[in-house]
């Protein structure tokens, strides 16, 4: 988050207080969360079976009501995340080959997420304490911008009812109180998917690629870097893309989508200045336009138009 | 008014070259000899109040009935009633600076009608904005600039786009409004609006220049949307360029829409056509849509991208569609015979209009390609609602001219519309020039 160009914002139409912080020199962005406080998971598509064990405990913990509609309401049978499912596992199988592989889906936790920029009033916010991208529903407004924003298709918005609520993995932080976890990598059977932070979930996932070269995918872990890092990491045997995780720059969005702007409206410098100039063209080209329409005045007899 | 038809009917063949003509735009005049309540204006606003009964359902009532999802979270709503309306309504933004920054005098004749339909396509810009979102009751967090997320583009459009329309096109769009107070007000109200004058005189300079430079910040704003939508959006459009060619084509199509309506207003109420200021506009209107195509291709060269744009898929030729409906009435508009023939003037209007909404469209639908692949099209209700918000802006827009002088006439229907005023008020205080009488 950019301090400097908030403050000059708020100093330009907030008032007084704001004021002060236009003539103060820029502080340093929010320094960018310790990777060892930064709160993850890891998922190793090798060592998932696919129990859906993880979808059944997440709908449990966050006490969403199954999807069942594919099921005709017999099980939870959700076709991709929605605003009932904030987890999901998926199933790759390859054209014409053996080869399949499960995926597991939420949200990714990104590093700089897109969706926090997006989110006019701070309804979306990572966490500065452990990184969890949480959504707060007295601010949101239902604008759905973190939809077109997140580069993984994670927050669902909830259109059917009338007070919508914007769905995705806020990583259970509800449970941490009670010093729960994620509930997804608590009930998992093969430790597919583990919980940790970043540091040592990616240290792990290169352990592990290093103990079984050629194994993984490109040998490298999704995530690492992707969309400017993510605190959800991958592992897989088949290509990310198959999974479909998407194939993303390095740069986040969140990067790429404001570094103009953070520019343009730095200390609203440039709007400032281009008003100034305008205004002063503009006055005197309005002193000229009166004098002409004075003597027009004068010879028609009308009354002048503004 | 029987003399006023005659002239009207002989003024359409002022040869447009004979520099002697006087221009036939003088002055804004009101549309008197029509009421308010014709049979295209009952339809319309039928139509309207549909559109506004349906937002209000929609505000109490859930957007369930749209045929919105998750992977076209916006629908047409953010991209035709917000992204495409409120291009429609930059007229009033180009052609002022034009006129008051580039010095472009025979455009002020247009400049009242500029500012009108750019305060109806806002006004009809805002209410859809308003009732898209789905959790309205936390709008309030508007009002207080420490809840706000400057990093947040859409938070620029919901801050600048309302200051923009409700005070600065407002204040804009005061002296029609003033005027006609004015001639009907008792010496008292008159005193006071007198002593007021020279205040807003005073401010106006200040007030027009925030006037050009909020549009400038929001029409960006609109196209800085898109860039968080990344790889989703088709390398053709995805850009850092986006908000700089969202501005120009918020130009293009604010021109075209105000030439469309001159030119339409023209036929219906049988005014004279000044191809002088035809020709300027369509000239501004030109220069705007060869700005927008040179920064578009050394874009995308500059990207390396231009490849992409010789496939042969949907979306290449999309992108064609988008640059030859602006690229062809340029070229055209850069003639300056051309300029001065009225039909070609409109259709190029129409092109070029239709070409820039096109743009200002594409992105957040048929070049948005979500990973998750899902159907959306609007549903019946959805595009009821946006047909009620175009009608909207046809009502209040009319509505308007039959109130104000506004759309540019010549000396002489002025003095009719004058006439009519002192035959059919009898309190009216002018005398037989519009000025304001002494008692
Ligand atoms: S994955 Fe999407 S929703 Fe989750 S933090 Fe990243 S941008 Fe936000
Ligand atoms: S829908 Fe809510 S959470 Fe999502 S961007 Fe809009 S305000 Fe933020
Ligand atoms: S962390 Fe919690 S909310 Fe997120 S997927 Fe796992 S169980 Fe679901």
């Amino acid at each position: 988050m950019n301090v400097d160009r908030r403050q000059a914002l708020q100093a330009m139409l907030g008032g007084t207080a704001g004021g002060v912080a236009l003539l103060t020199p820029a502080e340093a962005a929010a320094s960018p969360i310790d990777d060892r406080d930064a709160l993850g998971m890891l998922y190793d598509a090798t060592r998932c079976t696919g129990c859906k064990a993880c979808v059944t405990a997440c709908t449990a913990a966050n006490d969403l009501v199954p999807d069942t509609v594919l099921s005709n309401g017999r099980w939870q049978m959700p076709t991709d995340l929605n605003a009932q499912t904030k987890n999901i596992i998926k199933l790759y199988e390859a054209p014409d080959s053996p080869t399949h592989s499960f995926v597991k889906r939420q949200c990714m936790h990104c590093v700089e997420p897109a969706c926090v920029t997006g989110c006019p009033f701070g309804a979306l916010t990572k966490r500065p304490e452990d990184g969890v991208v949480a959504w707060h529903a007295s601010l949101c407004i239902g604008c759905r911008y973190c939809e077109i924003a997140c580069p993984f298709e994670v927050p669902k918005f909830d259109w059917a009812n009338f007070n919508p609520q914007v769905v995705k993995c806020e990583l259970c932080r509800h449970r941490f109180a009670e010093g729960g976890g994620p509930a997804c990598t608590e009930v998992c059977p093969t430790g597919a998917v583990i919980a940790g932070n970043r540091a040592d979930l990616l240290a792990d996932a290169k352990r592990r690629i290093a103990a079984h070269p050629g194994q993984y995918f490109e040998d490298r872990v999704y995530g690492e870097h992707e969309a400017g890092g993510t605190q959800v990491l991958y592992l897989s045997h088949v290509s990310f893309a198959a999974l479909g995780l998407p194939t993303l720059s390095d740069e986040s969005l969140a990067h790429y989508g404001t570094k103009v702007h953070h520019v343009l409206y730095r200390y609203l410098a440039i709007p400032l200045a281009l008003w100034a100039l305008m205004a002063g063209i503009i006055r005197s080209r309005f002193k000229h336009h009166e004098k002409k329409a004075r003597v027009e005045e004068a010879s028609t007899g009308l009354p002048p138009q503004l | 008014m029987s003399s006023d038809d005659t002239t009207t009917a002989g003024a359409p063949s002022l040869h447009p070259r004979d520099e002697m003509t006087p221009c036939p735009w003088q002055r804004g005049v009101h549309v008197w000899h029509v009421p308010i309540f014709t049979r295209a204006f009952v339809f319309f606003l039928a139509l309207s109040i549909i559109g506004v009964g349906l937002s209000v359902v929609r505000a109490f009532g859930g957007l369930d009935f749209t045929g919105m999802n998750d992977a076209y979270a916006w629908g047409i709503w953010k991209t035709f009633n917000v992204m495409t309306l409120t291009a429609l309504g930059s007229g009033g933004f180009a052609i002022g600076i034009a006129a008051w920054v580039f010095g472009r005098h025979e455009l002020h004749a247009v400049m009242r009608t500029a500012l009108m339909t750019s305060l109806v396509f806002y006004l009809a810009g805002l209410l859809a904005l308003t009732v898209d979102v789905g959790r309205p009751w936390n709008m309030w967090h508007l009002a207080f600039p420490s809840h706000w997320n400057t990093d947040s583009s859409l938070l620029e459009v919901a801050v600048c786009m309302p200051l923009y329309a409700v005070i600065f096109l407002a204040f804009e769009n005061l002296p029609p409004v003033f005027e006609r107070i004015f001639v009907h007000a008792s010496d008292n109200l008159r005193a006071v609006m007198v002593r007021t004058m020279p205040i807003i005189k005073a401010i106006f300079p200040y007030m027009l220049a925030g006037a050009y430079v909020l549009p400038a910040m929001h029409q960006s704003s609109l196209g800085a949307l898109l860039l968080l939508a990344g790889e989703k959006l088709d390398p053709l459009w995805q850009s850092q360029m986006l908000p700089l060619l969202y501005v120009i084509q918020a130009g293009v199509a604010g021109v075209a829409c105000v030439m469309f309506t001159l030119m339409i207003a023209s036929l219906y109420w049988q005014r004279p056509i000044d191809t002088r200021v035809l020709g300027s506009l369509g000239r501004l209107m030109s220069q705007c849509a060869m700005a927008f195509l040179i920064i578009r291709f050394a874009d995308l060269a500059w990207r390396g991208v231009l490849g992409r744009a010789l496939a042969l898929d949907g979306l290449a030729l999309v992108f064609h569609a988008e640059n030859l409906l602006v690229g062809l009435p340029a070229l055209v508009m850069f003639r300056r015979d051309w300029r001065e023939r009225p039909r070609v003037l409109f259709v190029s209007a129409i092109f070029a209009g239709i070409g820039a909404m096109l743009y200002r469209f594409v992105p957040t639908t048929i070049a948005f390609v979500p990973g998750e692949l899902k159907f959306y099209f609007p549903t019946f209700l959805e595009l009821l609602m946006s047909a009620g918000y175009v009608a909207l802006t046809v009502v209040l827009y009319s509505v308007a001219v039959k109130m104000l002088a506004i759309v540019p006439g010549s000396l002489d229907q002025w003095y009719g519309a004058v006439a009519y005023a002192r035959r059919r008020f009898r309190t009216i205080r002018v005398d037989e020039h519009g000025q304001p009488s002494r008692h």
